[in-house]
């Protein structure tokens, strides 16, 4: 009897869920699906696939794209086809914004096909050191958010060559000294304030003066678990020292200061109102002014020191892969000026290559004046962790 | 009185017969094994932490910092697991035991937070309570500018406690329902007032149902990390996390070890909370205790459970929709895309998990319930261990573990469901341990003089009599692998995607409004299954 009930349960219970299932599936995808229009371009020939997809497809649409120059830079269409299949480990949750760019590659490649692994970054670090410690990392390549990671990687030798034509393209600064690493878009350090309580001339301009700003007592907000905040601790450590870098987050917490769990969530504070100002990547700004169009929201730069840092999404290849050309075509492809432009538009990053502007008013990257230093060396999170917590931040 | 004689007779032999005989060897052997496999991988932990010199291990485990972690940690568990148990045993008892309007309703609400992951459950308590959140916002206008905030000790104790406690609610359920209401009415016959009747009988009866369930929420409360942290509360797990963050596992590792014996503990403490329970079970069986009637603590009682589904599951659905409504076409997620594949992916593993667990739990629950000596609970102990263990710690043993002797395994869905099983196992062990307890073992016997294979006569006895404690158990894990994060992310094959992997990847890329679909759909997905199982439960 009991069997006969379960069973008869049972079988409404799929019923059910299958229904309900499919309805919201089907909810789903019309409602994720929206956004670049078109899944044709699979068709057609082998050649110069770009015919399939036009520079609009990789750019973004809204009011911070309006009027945008073509860019400039090597076109996919001078690259070789990307054919055969590729494991890429991406990092972070922007990593999904990524995905976008390699459907638009497999889009125009029909003989192309990503197999792709999505964790936080420096999860991903730690598993593909891991990996190779253990023998070989089924990924051929690792595209990070952050620099600290990339350089973790690389420096426990895990990493293989890059081509000489993607290292050529991008500022020196923007890549690794060695070579193991490149820049493939830009996350500059800044300060998103509330445009209602603050105007941009109340924010200092250097980072060691946000202590005795009056205007942001008690009212600030930082997310120091989060990996880019503590890049720019780092990158502070790193130019002033330990012992000023103390002191300047011990003041920073007697000026009163709020912890978030991330920088989206600090900047969606500051647009609430709920903080004035706080410590972010930039793009985290543009991304809320551009999903609440009234939102009370500005950025600012400070500049010369860490606040000023520019770190940067990167790509390596990894060791003992058995795919080398194509992840250094596919290196490449991310280097091209349609990528570039995708960078800009759709994730409001820096774009690596000269030929392509940053979005709406951005300044450009080379008026940004960002600290002089090695972003590899941003691979020393440990030493940062320790001070936090030694300072009483974590 | 000849009877009464004959019965106790009955049931002395068969204490010590069955206490006795060798299918407990055989059984012990068993749960030994499967408790030891389970608990290979924290090897790992140990492996790990022989890197780092002593020196600089006993200074970062006497620093100020991780003194004053341990206590925030100790405060936290303490608060949840006590407020737990004063949500989930009234709610228990209501659903199961009076004549509450609507109780299929309430059943169904008070278990249902659980699917709830609690890190949702966390945005969802600081968009609704937080400074500028909805509150402030409908508040404003009667010129109340400040909230008492929603943020430190108070605000994960609410927010942790509002997404475990059915743990508590479904074991002690549980074991009320599996339990004989005619020994209540004895007692109200012999005087005994209601309470005094609920305090010397029942409450004796459901104790084991209650500690199994508040067990799982200290020990979960211990291995969250999402929450706390976005509660801005610091606990131990984010110690930890950041020292993985840092890519420092040794440090880490001495850490994860502090935080398992903060977690035994916790067991110690609940043993000795369960010394007693031997006696626990009496003749028991399938007759249900009569209905109290509530009279006019009905419209009180109806308050209770309105309000405690009003801030688990309105409040959380209510916010994902405003998510929904709220998010705009910043920029595009194409990349996004929802597969239907992914909650297949979900249901599939989650089924597997509880299949595997509700096999496993079996002879551990049966050795550690009807065990004779001190060793038999040893391999139902042991299973909590895992349970302790935060998902990155697992994770990163089992990919470590994993490379190393089994890279077949490696980011396989086997090696993925292990994962489920070493965490989520104590689920499946501790309800079927409670429902078990209350079997009187003068039945098996009665059996076995029949005729029966000791085997049959588990299966044509036993088994049925506790078939809702399995089914509670299986429920548990089905629920909780559904919802699991960490360990899914680092173990999972490449390229395969789950409900909250998407989730995950969504929310942590901002697009809140596209992580607000699936996520109503895995809470409505795993309230059909509570449904199911909940059914299935009154009708055996």
């Amino acid at each position: 009897m009991t069997g006969r009930n379960s069973t008869q349960s049972r079988r409404r219970f799929l019923a059910l869920s299958g229904t309900t299932a499919t309805a919201a599936i089907a909810g789903c995808s019309g409602i994720l699906g929206g956004g670049d229009g078109g899944d044709g371009g699979s068709d057609g020939g082998t050649g110069s696939g770009t015919g399939q997809l036009s520079l609009s497809d990789f750019r973004g649409s809204g009011p911070l794209v309006a009027q945008r120059d073509a860019p400039g830079g090597t076109s996919i269409e001078e690259l070789p086809d990307l054919s055969g299949e590729l494991t890429l480990y991406l990092g972070g949750g922007e990593g999904g914004l990524y995905l976008d760019l390699i459907e638009l590659f497999e889009q125009l490649y029909p003989d192309f096909s990503a197999n792709h692994r999505l964790e936080a970054s420096s999860d991903l670090a730690n598993t593909i050191i891991e990996e190779n410690e253990a023998g070989a990392s089924p990924a051929d390549v690792f595209m990070s958010i952050d620099a600290g990671s990339l350089g973790a990687v690389a420096n426990a030798g895990a990493t293989a060559s890059l081509p000489e034509e993607a290292l050529s393209t991008v500022p020196d600064a923007y890549q690794d000294s060695e070579g193991r690493w490149v820049g493939i878009a830009g996350r500059a350090r800044a300060i998103p304030y509330n445009t209602n309580q603050i105007s941009e001339s109340d924010i200092p301009s250097t980072v060691q003066e946000f202590p005795e700003a009056a205007a942001l007592e008690n009212s600030m907000g930082w997310a120091p678990s989060y990996g880019a905040f503590q890049s720019f601790v780092t990158a502070m450590r790193l130019i002033r020292g330990d012992d000023e870098t103390r002191a300047w987050l011990q003041a920073m917490q007697d000026h009163g200061i709020s912890t978030y769990a991330d920088e989206f969530r600090v900047s969606n504070a500051c647009a609430d109102g709920e903080l004035t100002a706080g410590f972010a990547n930039h793009y985290y700004t543009l991304r809320v002014q551009s999903a609440r169009e009234s939102a009370p929201i500005g950025l600012a730069f400070t500049e010369g020191d860490a606040g000023a840092l520019v770190n940067v999404s990167g790509l390596e290849i990894i060791n003992g892969t058995d795919n080398a050309d194509l992840a250094a075509n596919f290196v490449r492809h991310v280097l091209s000026a349609e990528a570039q432009e995708f960078f800009a538009t759709r994730t409001f990053a820096y774009p690596m290559i000269p030929g392509v502007a940053p979005v709406g008013d951005l300044p450009r990257i080379d008026d940004l004046n960002p600290p002089d230093i090695n972003l590899t060396e941003l691979a020393d999170v440990a030493g940062t962790v320790d001070l936090l917590r030694d300072a009483g931040v974590l | 009185m000849g009877t009464k004689d004959r019965y106790e007779r009955l049931r002395e032999q068969a204490t010590t017969s069955e206490r006795d005989s060798s299918p407990h060897t055989l059984l012990a052997v068993v749960s030994l094994a499967i408790s030891l496999l389970l608990l290979a991988p924290l090897i790992w932990v140990f492996l790990r932490a022989g890197e780092i010199e002593f020196a600089r291990a006993v200074e970062l485990l006497t620093s100020d910092t991780t003194v004053s972690v341990t206590l925030n940690t100790l405060a936290l568990v303490t608060g949840v697991t006590v407020a737990s148990i004063l949500i989930g045993v009234p709610l228990a008892i209501l659903t199961a035991q009076t004549d509450l309007p609507f109780k299929r309703f309430w059943t169904i609400t008070s278990a249902l937070p659980l699917v709830v992951p609690s890190y949702i459950g966390a945005f969802a308590f600081v968009s609704a309570f937080g400074p500028r959140g909805v509150l402030a916002d409908l508040l404003s206008p009667l010129g109340i500018e400040q909230i008492p905030t929603i943020y430190g000790l108070h605000g994960a104790i609410l927010v942790l406690t509002l997404f475990t406690y059915p743990y508590v609610f479904l074991t002690t359920r549980a074991s009320l329902l599996s339990f004989d209401g005619t020994v209540v009415e004895a007692a109200r016959t012999l005087n005994h007032t209601r309470w005094e009747a609920f305090r010397r009988v029942t409450l004796p009866q459901i104790a084991p149902g209650i500690a199994a369930g508040a067990l799982l929420v200290a020990l979960y409360t211990l291995s969250d990390f999402g929450t706390p942290a976005i509660m801005q509360y610091d606990v131990f797990t984010r110690m930890i996390y950041n020292e993985f963050g840092a890519r420092r596992l040794d440090y880490a590792s001495v850490l994860s070890m502090l935080l398992l014996v903060m977690a035994l503990g916790i067991l110690a403490v609940e043993s000795r909370l369960n010394a007693g329970r031997d006696g626990a079970y009496v003749s028991s069986g399938s007759r249900r205790p009569g209905l109290i009637r509530l009279g006019y603590w009905k419209g009180p009682a109806l308050l209770f459970c309105g309000a405690i589904a009003s801030l688990c599951l309105v409040l959380p659905v209510g916010i994902l929709l405003q998510w929904l409504l709220r998010s705009g076409t910043g920029y595009s997620g194409g990349g996004f895309t929802f597969d239907a594949a992914y909650a297949w992916n979900s249901v599939g593993l989650a089924a597997a998990a509880a299949a595997i667990c509700v096999v496993a739990a079996l002879p551990i629950a049966y050795l550690s319930a009807r065990g004779s000596s001190g060793f038999s609970s040893l391999p139902e102990r042991a299973t909590y261990v895992g349970y302790a263990v935060p998902g990155v710690v697992l994770g990163l043993a089992l990919v470590y573990l994993g490379l190393r002797y089994v890279p077949f395994l490696y980011q396989s869905v086997i090696l993925l469901v292990f994962a489920y099983v070493i965490r989520f196992l104590p689920q499946a062990v501790g309800t079927t341990e409670s429902s078990i307890l209350q079997v009187d073992p003068s039945y098996i016997e009665a059996a076995r003089s029949l005729g029966y294979h000791p085997l049959s006569a588990f299966r044509k006895v036993v088994l049925p009599l506790v078939a809702p404690g399995i089914a509670a158990g299986a429920a548990l894990v089905f629920l909780t692998t559904m919802k699991e994060l960490p360990a899914t992310l680092m173990l999972r094959p490449t390229g395969f995607e789950t409900f909250v992997t998407y989730i995950w990847l969504v929310q942590g890329a901002g697009y809140y409004g596209q992580a607000a679909v699936p996520a109503l759909v895995l809470v409505g997905l795993s309230g059909l299954s509570m449904l199911v199982i909940l059914r299935r439960e009154d009708t055996s």
